[in-house]
């Protein structure tokens, strides 16, 4: 018995063995002799398409980028830059484009005026049946510069003809791509292209491998004209809303750089200076409190639906509110000092045609209740301050679950707004609900916009107009969260549209002070971006903007700058298999499949099931045997 | 066993699988909001918005169009496309996501039953002993932790601090397609996870287990075992143990097909590409196909494996197969 015993134990350590050690052998791994130098970096949002006119996310656009240059790129400021043109010439009716002679596809196939044609035709020929491609965030941005016709007479010279002299032009975020492999696509069919890896592009790194949920994987183009960063390849890796794993990621050395992390985890790396270097970049976007002033300017009512209040209405009534918000205390108490006070709609960050207002207003619970008796607003006998019909105001206040602050802030505002006898009821709904709640009847499928005041935010465009759009009256039901609708503003937007320079500068400060006095938003914030990255491996980091971050802005000039930060080139952390260069810059349009390397998960299992199977089996067999033996 | 019992029980199991696939387009029509007001893009015009509309399928009335084409589509096997991961069909989406799944928690609930059901009978076997104290405690704390709860000491732990394990994820970036480098990396990420994972199964075992021998040793046939000498540890392995694992059954079949579905914190923690993090993903998109096809796929493994335990009962205790 004793014997049987120790088989039966032996075979139940069989069983753990064998499955453990598929497992455990993995802690050496096998090292690689000469690995590429990877750049690794996290980003809490997860690629949604590589296809770029599907993406809708900021990593989106930093892994198209990565592929595919736009015609026109950005500089260390935002400004125009050699793109997949060199150079151009801006005339009364057009812009003439001038391409490298020797440009070149990651394939080595030439890159000409042709592939540009191409891609912003595509745009064109959607904008003229009055449609859009893939996810409609791209090709819009041809119709914005005010584009009417592109022409290539030659290889090296791509004109494109415009209504107006405006410099939008040099804005659009259409990336060039290759028409060697999509050029039988149409608009269309372009969208539901899947552009599986490795893809073909004139950018720096081309995506060479996606793993949908884990990381992209971008190889040194061969082709690339301009200058090279150190590291061979870059991987963004996803941590999909999940900054804990990020971090420790950070700290662990896989990652080089993290993208989003928190207040508290920022402040807690910026003090280990030695190893970390943390950069608080201002976003281009704001929190804001989106006012319900449906029935502005229109004179609309929406039946059993709308504001509470008519006194959302009134433009005297949202500036008195504007009074009684402190935009300092809301940086310093909910972002943990990490942003910047919001006043006007376009944020700092686009410091070319942001300005600051020219009638400030300033936090005062005092002035805030004057002017509102001022408007006709008073108190009642108990402290309730009532509207002009008699009834006193309690406002709605709906914000999203997506961040913590957004709560914070709204106990906040509670709290002014109770100070001035304003009751206010605060509740967060997921994105997707808040989003219905907030459609008006001309939505569809219509709504009833039932609330007062919306807490969120928006980000935007290096060109300011994707901001400033949302307040355009034919935004009601689309994507005004303030069904605000003002003539004057939407006759400055068209005017604006059509002027380059200073004299657009000068309109849009116009604006700017039109809809901060007008009120229909009280931006409150400006956001940060925290981002954090090792000193240990890459020097020559740049913030781009120069109040932004190094990564995840606009243009990808940071790739091709970084340095080795060490004497030594050394082996980046995540490559651990031998042999990982580049693959064959070679891609067919939906091929199919799941692309890249490695031996299929499937295959794993299979492999572990069989090993789990035989091993079980031996050891039910033997159990057996052993009972035999004793029931004798 | 009779051909009538598995033959009722089968029939049932379909038709509750027919139910749940009415019932799975109903639940995600019923949340508020649509996939296409999930993004906020400015330049959204009302006809982007209804030409999005018209591309998923959703400009038609529900019934019956929407629910006449998703019942055809998913008993042909043609789960659609994905919203969230634009243009891929869901079927692909999801069974990229399914191995991942099946490797982690399939793993995880092999381990935690051997080591659970081995842990819980030998601290029900000799109570309050050393194993006992130790092992039942721990089983009671590990229980009561949530995946994330275990998981992230073990990423700053073996991950950030000792550097002995990736953090997360399942493959390294540009890893070979050579099968034993594979295995080796996939191996190195699947440590920290698989062992929150079993960590947090091991607990519900052993501690049912223990309860269920403590009431077997107090059965006539273990005091006739005792009288008639035999040795105490062969008393528990052959008479007890297999007694006392009769309730073990429901729970075995119960958490094997909750295997499908994954433990959503664990991938999360870990960023394990499996199909408890796609389920998160797809809910935050408002990814209908995908949602669909998840709990389709979850609720016919939950039900399978019901089947499983019911018809296992059947042959273990003949009480049950009327």
């Amino acid at each position: 018995m004793r014997s049987s015993q120790r088989r039966r134990g032996a075979g139940l350590l069989a069983v753990l063995a064998i499955t453990g050690s598929a497992i455990l052998v993995g802690v050496a791994g096998p090292v690689a002799a000469a690995d590429p130098v990877v750049l690794t970096v996290g980003s809490t949002q997860d690629l949604d398409a590589s296809n770029p006119f599907n993406t809708e996310l900021v990593v989106g656009y930093e892994a198209f980028q990565m592929t595919y240059q736009l015609l026109v790129d950005f500089d260390k400021d935002a400004h125009p830059a050699p793109g997949f043109a060199d150079s151009w010439e801006r005339s009364a009716d057009r812009v003439t484009f001038k391409i490298g002679a020797d440009k070149k596809w990651s394939d080595g196939q030439p890159a000409t005026s042709d592939d540009a044609c191409f891609s912003w035709g595509l745009g064109l020929a959607a904008i003229k049946d009055e449609s859009y491609i893939g996810s409609g965030y791209l090709d819009p941005g041809i119709k914005d510069a005010g584009v009417t016709k592109v022409e290539c007479p030659d290889p090296t010279t791509f004109i494109a003809y415009t209504t107006d002299p405006s410099d939008r032009i040099f804005q659009v975020y259409v990336p060039i791509l290759p028409k060697h492999i999509w050029g039988k696509d149409d608009y269309k069919k372009i969208a539901d292209e899947k552009f599986d890896a490795p893809l073909v592009g004139t950018g720096p790194y081309p995506l060479a491998e996606w793993k949908t949920g884990q990381f992209a994987r971008f190889v040194r183009n061969p082709n690339w004209g301009g200058s090279k960063g150190f590291e061979d390849t870059v991987v963004i890796r996803f941590f999909p809303d999940n900054t804990d794993t990020m971090v420790q990621a950070l700290k662990a050395g896989e990652l080089d750089y993290a993208h989003g992390v928190n207040s508290d985890q920022f402040k807690q790396l910026q003090a280990d200076t030695a190893t970390y270097t943390a950069v608080a970049g201002a976003a281009n976007g704001w929190t804001q409190l989106a006012f319900n002033t449906y029935g502005t300017g229109t004179g609309k009512t929406i039946k059993n639906g709308g504001a509470s209040t008519k006194a959302l209405q009134d433009a005297a009534f949202r500036d008195a509110l504007g009074y009684a918000t402190d935009h300092k205390a809301l940086v310093d108490r909910v972002l943990g000092g990490f942003g910047d006070p919001g006043d006007t709609v376009v944020p700092p960050v686009l410091k070319d045609f942001h300005v600051t207002p020219d009638n400030p207003r300033t936090f005062n619970l005092t002035t805030a209740a004057q002017k509102l008796d001022a408007a006709g607003y008073h108190l009642d006998a108990n402290n309730k301050r009532l509207d002009k019909e008699g009834k006193p105001i309690n406002l709605r206040l709906y914000y999203p679950n997506t961040d913590d602050n957004y709560k914070k802030v709204a106990q906040f505002v509670e709290q002014w707004y109770g100070a001035l006898g304003i009751g206010v009821t605060h509740q967060s709904f997921d994105s997707d609900t808040l989003t219905a709640l907030l459609l008006p009847p001309e939505a569809d499928p219509p709504g009833t916009a039932k609330y007062d005041i919306e807490l969120w935010g928006w980000s935007g465009n290096p060109d300011p107009n994707g901001l400033l759009y949302v307040f355009l009256c034919n935004q009601i039901g689309t994507s005004s969260d303030s069904n605000y609708c003002n003539k004057q503003y939407d006759d400055l937007y068209d005017k604006e549209s059509k002027e380059g320079g200073a004299e657009r500068k000068a309109t849009l400060a116009q604006m700017q002070n039109l809809i901060y006095n007008e009120a229909p938003y009280d931006v409150l914030y400006y956001d940060a971006n925290l981002d954090v990255y090792r000193n240990d491996r890459f020097a020559g980091w740049q913030n781009m903007p120069s109040n932004g971050t190094p990564f995840f802005t606009y243009g990808l000039l940071n790739y091709t700058l970084l340095t080795d930060a060490t004497a030594v080139p050394t082996p980046g952390p995540t490559a651990t298999a031998a042999g990982s260069t580049a693959p064959p810059a070679t891609q067919g349009p939906s091929t199919g499949g799941t692309s890249g390397s490695g031996v299929s998960p499937t295959l794993l299992i299979l492999l572990v099931v069989v090993v789990i199977v035989v091993v079980g089996g031996w050891w039910l067999y033997r159990r057996r045997a052993t009972r035999a033996v004793e029931e004798e | 066993m009779s051909g009538r019992y598995i033959g009722r029980k089968l029939v049932q199991a379909f038709v509750t699988v027919f139910a749940i696939i009415l019932l799975n387009f109903v639940l995600f029509r019923l949340m508020p909001g649509s996939p296409d007001r999930a993004s906020k893009n400015p330049h959204l015009t009302a006809e982007v918005i209804a030409g999005n509309r018209a591309r998923w399928g959703l400009d038609k009335p529900l019934f019956p169009d929407q629910l006449v084409r998703y019942v055809g589509e998913t008993l042909t096997g043609d789960l659609g496309y994905s919203i969230k991961y634009r243009g891929q069909p869901v079927t692909e989406v999801v069974l990229e996501a399914m191995g991942p799944t099946l490797l982690l928690i399939g793993l995880g609930e092999f381990i935690a039953i051997i080591v659970g059901l081995a842990l819980g009978a030998r601290s029900g076997w000799v109570r309050g002993g050393r194993v006992d104290r130790i092992g039942n405690g721990l089983s009671l704390i590990f229980y009561s932790m949530p995946y994330f709860v275990i998981g992230m000491p073990l990423i700053i732990i073996f991950a950030a601090g000792l550097h002995w394990f990736p953090t997360s994820g399942m493959t390294s970036p540009g890893a070979s397609r050579d099968l034993v480098a594979s295995l080796f990396d996939v191996g190195r990420h699947l440590v920290l996870p698989l062992a929150a994972v079993s960590l947090g199964l091991i607990g519900a075992y052993s501690i049912l287990m223990r309860a269920s021998i403590i009431d077997t040793r107090a059965e006539d046939y273990v005091t006739t075992a005792r009288a008639k000498g035999l040795a105490d540890g062969r008393i528990l392995r052959a008479h007890a143990f297999p007694n006392a694992l009769l309730p073990m059954v429901t729970l075995i079949a119960i958490n094997l097909g909750y295997v499908v579905a994954g433990a959503i914190t664990a991938e999360i923690v870990f960023n394990w590409p499996g199909l408890g993090t796609l389920t998160v993903q797809a809910l935050a998109a408002r990814d209908y196909p995908l949602l669909q096809a998840i709990f389709l796929i979850i609720a016919i493994s939950v039900v399978l494996a019901n089947l499983a335990a019911d018809i296992i009962y059947g042959y273990l205790d003949p009480r049950v197969r009327t």
